[in-house]
């Protein structure tokens, strides 16, 4: 539990830099600081909040309740950013003329090397549209979507994340969830199903059974993949191509309304 | 589009604003952005309390009644508002909103606000032109997508589809992507657009509105300094990126997910709203029942966002309150603590029977 804790506590400090900071900055404040409002806003209760967070039994109740995993939340009430703002304010007030120019730079300067730009990740990008998922989805679901009813169909691996935030219409036989591992169903029948999607070549020995048993009315594939056999002996007819996918209709499960 | 963005002004900006006046005083000073705030957290916990209960008890057209009694809740307190503000009037309170004191207006204090407000600026744009790969918006925003359209609350399967064959305690009883769904079926706009990017810019300013109010009575005597403590409150947003954990790595990446408005909005001002108590309390002052109204709204407020936001509300209220109640002596103060706490400790029970 303890070590848990602590784990938790390292993954939510990152670098630990903007961390020290806050911890200087209550110590200053506690030195400092001498309108009572602000000591008990800004350094009883963030300590309070900090031994309360690395309290064995408040751990463990907590992690007991809503589990482990989430316990970085308790930090959310640390007023991190607030205090270290505001400290740094305050030591602005005491300096004269050019030297708060200088300090107020070079805080700023501080902020930005103990920080990291949360925009420097390499699951942003460019978007595609308004809906901020990518347009072959879009392009997809619109053209498989049919009034009236919902369709089943199988998706890449990479798309499965946005499918049903665009279009509600289209089901899919398993999805993601937010550890990016799939869902619905741990079952080897998904796993099997959903590697062999994978591959570079698809064997549809291994793959059309399931897409019958789920009545998939569509299989999406990167135009890139080859098949093992062929797709019109299993029934897929080719419905259509775009944004570099390769969308087969399902004979073998009727769309009937 | 225009009409969708008109909708979306009236429903977002205007309507909070007007409902917040109901709060009118509890800030001190009556400043529109602690109007904007108070009043849609009055609005989310009214959601709140009708939502829940309409997904425990599913009947027929569910979502569509959530959204009708919705519209008669938001008309309720529009017109207490307006009572509230007839009646103030009548008792000769000079205007409703007050011009803020400017202060220092120099080189310094332009050159301060131009940075502060292009920095805001570069936010909102990044919001709306960049897109994240957000796991969780597949249970989300799907969510909001699945209620807008068929206009059920948590019988389908977000990630596939399917039916639910059990009933989901933690997302039912925090509901916040009823309330996108509500706002893309009475706007027209879609659910994913409204999570990705009318949210995202809404939520953010938000944001910057309870900073910047926090900021107001840190530093009142100077403009110079609120307009620091802002910028430095922008860059470590900005570069809060150290961790993925942090509630300025979520303001900015998962904005429209409940969590992220617990962390960067509802926390916040319950940060302000305990500055403003101590402050009261300093100064020798009653706190007032619009105090408390507004507290335990905004911990209602909280419930709505995340189901840990009923733990995590109350530890804070619990805190804060406590050390005020020890370092003022104000031993009275833990009865509407403790009242203030009463509905987010009923939904976490609830939580745990029905888990």
């Amino acid at each position: 539990m303890w070590t848990d804790v602590i784990q938790v506590f390292q993954r939510y400090m990152g670098t630990g830099l903007i961390m020290i900071w806050f911890l200087a900055a209550v110590i200053y404040l506690f030195l400092s600081e001498k309108r009572k409002e602000r000591r008990i806003l800004f350094v009883y209760m963030p300590i309070i909040l900090l031994l309360l967070y690395f309290n064995p039994l408040f751990a463990g109740l907590f992690c007991r309740l809503v589990g482990s995993e989430i316990y970085f939340r308790i930090c959310w009430l640390l007023p991190v950013i607030i205090v270290i703002a505001y400290s740094a304010v305050c030591i602005f007030e005491r300096m004269k003329g050019k030297g708060q120019v200088v300090f107020a730079v070079m805080t700023a300067v501080l902020i930005a090397v103990s920080g990291k730009p949360v925009y420097d990740n390499p699951l942003y990008t460019k978007a595609e549209n308004i809906y901020h998922v990518p347009d072959s989805v879009v392009h997809i679901c619109d053209a498989i979507v049919v009034p009236g009813r919902e369709v089943m169909a199988v998706f890449p691996r990479e798309l499965l994340l946005y499918v049903r935030q665009y279009s509600p219409f289209v089901c899919i036989p398993y999805g993601r969830n937010g550890w990016g591992i799939e869902y619905v169903g741990d079952s080897a029948e998904i796993g099997g199903f959903s590697d062999a999607m994978d591959e570079d070549v698809i064997d549809l020995e291994i793959v059309a059974p399931f897409v019958d048993a789920r009545s998939c009315h569509y299989v999406i594939v990167d135009e890139k993949k080859e098949f093992l056999g062929n797709p019109e002996d299993y029934g897929w007819e080719l419905f259509g191509e775009t944004d570099g996918y390769v969308i087969y209709r399902n004979t073998k499960v009727p769309l009937t309304f | 589009m225009l009409l969708q963005i008109l909708i979306l002004f009236l429903v977002l900006i205007v309507l909070p604003v007007l409902v917040g006046s109901i709060f009118a005083g509890v800030d001190g000073r009556d400043s529109l952005s602690f109007r904007w705030v108070s009043g849609q957290l009055c609005l989310w916990a009214g959601f709140q309390a009708i939502c829940v209960p309409m997904i425990l008890l599913p009947r027929e057209n569910s979502f569509f009644n959530v959204i009708v009694l919705y519209g008669v809740f938001a008309a309720a307190m529009l017109l207490l508002a307006l009572g509230l503000c007839i009646k103030r009037r009548a008792e000769g309170w000079h205007a409703d909103i007050v011009k803020e004191d400017s202060g220092d207006r120099d080189i310094a204090a332009f050159l301060l606000q131009g940075m502060v407000l292009v920095l805001l600026a570069v936010q909102i744009v990044l919001a709306v032109v960049l897109a994240y790969e957000e796991g969780d918006d597949a249970f989300y925003v799907a969510t909001s997508s699945i209620t807008a359209e068929s206009g059920t609350m948590y019988e389908i399967l977000p990630y596939t589809g399917g039916r639910t064959t059990l009933f989901d305690a933690r997302h039912s009883l925090a509901p916040f992507p009823i309330w996108i769904a509500m706002l893309s079926k009475i706007s027209g706009v879609h659910a994913a657009a409204m999570a990705h990017v009318v949210l995202p810019v809404v939520l953010i300013v938000m944001a910057y509105a309870i900073f910047s109010r926090i900021g107001f009575r840190l530093f009142r005597d100077s403009r110079h300094k609120r307009l620091l403590f802002m910028l430095l409150l922008e860059l470590l947003v900005i570069f809060g990126g150290q961790s993925l954990y942090t509630a300025e790595n979520f303001l900015l990446v998962r904005t429209a997910q409940g969590k992220a408005v617990l962390a960067d909005i509802i926390i916040p001002f319950l940060f302000l709203l305990l500055l403003i108590l101590l402050e009261r309390l300093q100064q020798k002052e009653q706190p007032g029942a619009k105090y408390w109204l507004l507290t335990a709204v905004t911990m209602i407020a909280g419930c709505l966002c995340s189901t840990q936001g009923a733990l995590l509300t109350c530890i804070l209220l619990g805190v804060g309150g406590g050390c005020a109640a020890v370092c003022y002596r104000k031993w009275k103060l833990i009865l509407p603590v403790a009242a203030c706490c009463a509905v987010p400790v009923a939904l976490a029970l609830l939580y745990l029977f029905l888990d």
